[in-house]
């Protein structure tokens, strides 16, 4: 077995520099590469297709194609991408798939179709109303045309085999990331924020069952460490914990992530699949059982109830919500999780944060300020 | 005689056309809308021209405040008499760039220097002169200065706010942080590049690219407008008056068209 | 003869009148009112009775009344982001403040959604729902992507129909009659066909139709599409504008000459209505259509309920930019339009962000010249009146010369 500090250099590394790590695992397996904007695609198709599922979180670039299609007030993330679809940075995707989950990603699944007509788009619905009689089939149906178009773009036929096969490798890779941040949490010094951050990122550009192994790897040998304590515990919230600068601030501060509610991160692999069905239904199953997801219908609207177990449960000194700067649903929550939160007595640090910023002198105010009341 | 006035936010220009079209008086005034700046501009023109406000014929007014001057007999929007100006000082130019104080504009031309379409900046969106204006504060030096100073510029530095107010805290970090004020001015010119780059690309404007207004004495500019479009941007003779000059054709035609 | 016939503006005032009264008094009299999505399908609640309020109608009334910053702040104030559309914060805003000098209306027993707009609805009446305590139902229309409402989401949202006409007997402990939907199915349907008939005699030029008065009969449109009298309204505009035009007459006062016809894109600018229509007349600029009104014109089969909740899918909110460019270039032809004027409004991401491709494709098909501004629907901070007539005025300069290119007329 490899020795764990070289195991969690290798992914931060992957996670560091996607285009590089994207080129690497295109030359190693043979295999080309499709994009997948969040949220809640269904990678399982992409990998059964024979492609390289990679993850379309935006990044660092300098935003001037993208001003073409999209307003000023655009979330960062979804800009980014539209713009490293312009630039080029995207040339070598053979498609990407664009869930219509928010306004913004309605939209952007239409402006990319002009954008970018050379990379194919497909985009997929989910249904809202996700307890009621019908909603599986219908999102078994939306995978269903999902699968149709990845046929139609690869030139091959997916199997119910191949489908079956990549979701047992996707389960597996969920399976070991709720171990995964069970465990971090235990070491809290070793897997600072930022390391925690980007070993879960670097899923999103590498093989997953390769992913996987690693990770596995990684808990092995970290169970056997004596267990660690960090000076302030945390539970964050919101879309993605970035831009990573942030992330160092945290650790300078003191600050350790012990548990987390991010779309990019614990949500993606909270929810266990159902014991029953054929892969397409236990995938619409997770969509259907995910609780407290910003992003799926929820009336009772469980997400501060859910931060105040976890805050609970890993005796954590406080609560960080990463605001990603205009995204609607995730300002929607804000007040409602706000006022729960001040019922609990639980402090909350609201951080408005986007992907372009290039001065952290206000956050790091903000977070030091924070660090100091816990 | 035929007057075009030209009253924007923080300058007012006139020019003045003789019964041959020709220009015989032209002056610049930094003062602007809601001030005597336009009074004053007159009275050099006239001046220069060697004419007095009897000898006027007809005066256009265009510019932000436009609405408010009661001394012309009609007013047009500075986006066609930008479009008019770049006319006649003959250029084949399709797109022209116009940065004003209060608004940025990229106006698409045919050949007789009517506009096809334009777009203008969001609200709010760091792409005109008022950003310049506020660099330049912060920056402790002259608007007129800050070409010179981004042309010494060695190193990139990124200034990527949207919004004039956020981009001003940025700059300020910039500094604390020991970037060079060369370097600084450097990224607002790109800033501003670049947003204006969106709007040229927004209304799939064409080369070839001039430009009108104040900003485009600014060289450094013009060289980041030039890298962001990729392609030549050339400043029109006069690139400040444009608007004033346009004005002025207008009254000249409105006249003539009266006339007829 | 008896009593004189009453003007459709007239009947407009008594029913907006009668409309909130309605909702104040079952109020009082303990039944359930509901918080209703503006288009969401009102067939289920009339048909069974119960009373609504259209939380984007008082908005926009609120915002009309220019008292929309009140709610803004108390929303803000609470953690709402200024980002958000205002009309989710005006009302979010009323849910706690519960008095507006424009319109005060009763709190809801449960919220009524349908997420065709936008997904923003949704959200926004997640938050109502667990502020106040109050059950959610909803009616979720996947987006449509494709040329055609698919079969599997038909399917779904006929389930979704079931589910939810099942949660609202249990909410009123009434039964649904299924031969009283069928009746108002009918009048809604008659409803949206002389609300379409209306609008549509501004295709006539100079259209008798003022485009803003189009924006006031659109709360009939929004708020009572299923009642008798709305059918009555609509029919009486109608004759009214027919005569009008007949008669030659244009969309304003005798000498008030139509010179350019735009088209409106969005939602109107509620808090700067009258700015932004009086710098249009001031040129001789008349709205004579709009992407808007078109969405409540919903039609469907007798009795057809498969053919209902298509309809509420398939408006061009939920529909791709190809949809939303033939619909415009259709409307440049049949409107005979000399310009478009996008409303780049701040609040709505949904509208917004498809908006620029939008327009150089239209641009580019129809060769009309257009222009955008910034605004919003209610939040009076964005709209800028310089700016506005600024583009105005530019755009009725580009317009006349293209009239004049063409030969002039």
């Amino acid at each position: 077995m490899a020795d764990y500090k070289a195991l969690i250099a290798q992914l931060t590394a992957v996670a560091a520099t996607p285009g590089k790590s994207v080129a690497a695992v295109i030359k190693e397996t043979g295999k080309e590469a499709f994009g997948c904007f969040p949220l809640h695609t269904p990678e399982e198709l992409v990998y059964a297709a024979g492609y390289i599922p990679v993850g379309m979180w935006g990044g660092r670039t300098e935003i001037k194609l993208a001003d073409k299609y999209l307003q000023g007030f655009c979330c960062t993330i979804i800009k980014a991408n539209i713009e490293m679809g312009l630039n080029g940075t995207y040339k070598d995707l053979k498609g990407v798939i664009i869930p219509c989950i928010c306004d913004t990603l309605k939209c952007v699944s239409e402006d990319w179709i002009y954008a970018c007509p050379q990379i194919p788009v497909i985009p997929i619905a989910y249904p809202m109303q996700r307890k009621i009689d019908g909603a599986i089939e219908y999102m078994v149906e939306e995978f269903r045309h999902v699968q149709a178009k990845l046929e139609e773009i690869s030139g091959r036929k997916i199997t119910d085999e191949q489908i079956e096969a990549a979701f047992a490798i996707y389960e597996d890779y969920r399976q070991a990331m709720r171990e995964f941040v069970e465990v971090a949490a235990d070491y809290p010094l070793t897997i600072d924020a930022k390391t925690r951050h980007l070993i879960i990122k670097a899923a999103y550009f590498m093989d997953k069952a390769k992913y996987t192994a690693i990770v596995k790897d990684i808990i092995a040998e970290l169970k056997q460490l004596p267990k660690e304590e960090a000076k302030i515990k945390v539970v964050v919230s919101g879309l993605v914990s970035e831009p990573v600068e942030v992330l160092d601030i945290l650790t300078e501060n003191g600050i350790a992530i012990v548990a987390d509610d991010l779309s990019q991160a614990s949500r993606k692999f909270r929810t266990p699949a159902r014991a029953e069905g054929t892969a397409l239904e236990k995938m619409a199953g997770i969509i259907a059982d995910q609780k407290g997801d910003t992003f799926l219908y929820e009336p009772e609207k469980y997400k501060g109830s859910m931060l105040i177990d976890q805050y609970k449960a890993k005796k954590a000194d406080g609560i960080i919500y990463f605001q990603m700067k205009f995204c609607d649903p995730e300002e929607f929550d804000f007040p409602i999780v706000k006022k729960e939160m001040e019922e609990a007595g639980i402090p909350l640090l609201y951080l408005e944060v986007d992907q372009q910023i290039d001065s952290f002198e206000q956050l790091r105010t903000r977070i030091q300020s924070f660090a100091e009341i816990l | 005689m035929f007057v075009g006035i030209d009253i924007g936010s923080s300058s007012s220009k006139v020019a003045i056309l003789n019964e041959n079209k020709e220009l015989v008086g032209l002056a610049v005034e930094n003062l602007g809308t809601g001030t005597n700046g336009i009074q004053i501009v007159l009275d050099k023109a006239f001046t220069q021209a060697g004419v007095t406000p009897e000898d006027i014929k007809y005066t256009v007014v265009t510019g932000y405040g436009r609405m408010t001057y009661e001394g012309a007999d009609t007013q047009i929007t500075e986006i066609s008499c930008h479009a008019k100006g770049t006319a006649f000082f003959n250029c084949d130019a399709k797109t022209i760039i116009d940065i004003g104080g209060q608004d940025a504009k990229v106006i698409k031309i045919d050949a007789a220097g009517n506009v096809s379409n334009f777009n203008m900046n969001e609200k709010c969106a760091a792409g005109t002169g008022r950003f310049l204006e506020v660099m330049a504060r912060v920056l402790d030096c002259k608007l007129g200065d800050l070409s010179d100073l981004a042309k010494a510029s060695k190193k990139d530095v990124s200034i990527s706010s949207v919004c004039t107010v956020f981009a001003e805290s940025e700059v300020i970090s910039c500094l604390s942080a020991g970037e060079s004020i060369s370097d600084v001015a450097k990224g607002a010119h790109r800033a501003v590049a670049r947003r204006v780059a969106g709007m040229y690309n927004r209304v799939s404007g064409e080369p070839p690219v001039v430009m009108t207004g104040g900003v485009a004495l600014n060289a450094d500019m013009i060289t980041c407008l030039s890298d962001e479009l990729k392609t030549t941007v050339t400043p029109v003779s006069h690139p400040q008056l444009a608007g004033a000059v346009g004005a002025a054709v207008f009254a000249y035609e409105k006249y003539h068209k009266a006339k007829k | 003869m008896g009593e004189e016939r009453k003007s459709s503006k007239q009947l407009l005032a008594e029913l907006q009148a009668k409309h909130y009264a309605d909702a104040q008094q079952a109020k009082a009299e303990g039944k359930p009112v509901a918080w209703s999505a503006s288009i969401a399908m009102q067939e289920i609640l009339e048909a069974m009775d119960i009373a609504v309020v259209y939380p984007e109608n008082h908005a926009a009334a609120i915002g009309a009344r220019k008292e929309s910053m009140e709610f803004i702040n108390n929303a803000e104030g609470r953690g709402y982001s200024t980002d958000i559309c205002s009309y989710a914060r005006v009302n979010i805003g009323y849910s706690d403040i519960k008095h507006a000098e424009a319109q005060d209306i009763p709190l809801p027993d449960f919220v009524f959604c349908c997420d065709n707009l936008c997904n923003t609805v949704l959200k926004w009446y997640e938050n109502l729902a667990k502020d106040l305590n109050i059950p959610m139902v909803l009616v979720n229309t996947p987006f449509v992507y494709d040329d055609e409402v698919p079969e599997r989401s038909v399917k779904y949202m006929r389930k979704e129909f079931d589910h939810v006409i099942r949660q609202l007997e249990e909410i009123t402990g009434k039964k649904m009659d299924p031969k009283r939907l069928e009746e108002v199915m009918e009048t809604s349907n008659e409803a949206a066909k002389w609300w379409k008939a209306a609008y549509s005699t501004a295709v006539k030029n100079p259209s008798p139709l003022s485009g803003f008065d189009m924006f006031n009969y659109m709360a009939a449109a929004v708020t009572m599409r299923g009642k008798k009298e709305t059918v009555e309204l609509f029919r009486t505009w109608h004759d009214e504008l027919k005569e009008r035009g007949e008669a030659g007459m244009g969309p304003w006062k005798p000498g008030e000459d139509e010179k350019y016809r735009v088209l409106w894109d969005g939602i109107a600018c509620w808090t700067n209505l009258s700015t932004t229509f009086k710098t249009l007349k001031k040129y001789g600029v008349n709205v004579v259509c709009s992407t808007y009104p078109d969405i409540w014109n919903l039609r469907y089969g007798s009795n057809d309920l498969d053919g209902l909740v298509k309809a509420y899918a398939e408006h061009y909110a939920n529909r791709s930019i190809k949809f939303s460019v033939d619909k415009m270039s259709a409307l440049a032809e049949e409107f005979q339009l000399d310009g478009i004027l996008y409303h780049s409004n701040r609040s709505c991401k949904l509208m917004d962000f498809r908006q620029y491709e939008i327009q150089r494709q239209v641009e580019a098909r129809t060769g009309i010249p257009y222009v955008s501004f910034d605004g919003d629907q209610t939040d009076p901070r964005i709209f800028s009146d310089a700016q506005y007539e600024t583009r105005i005025q530019a755009l009725v300069e580009v317009m006349e010369n293209k009239k004049n290119a063409k030969g002039g007329k």
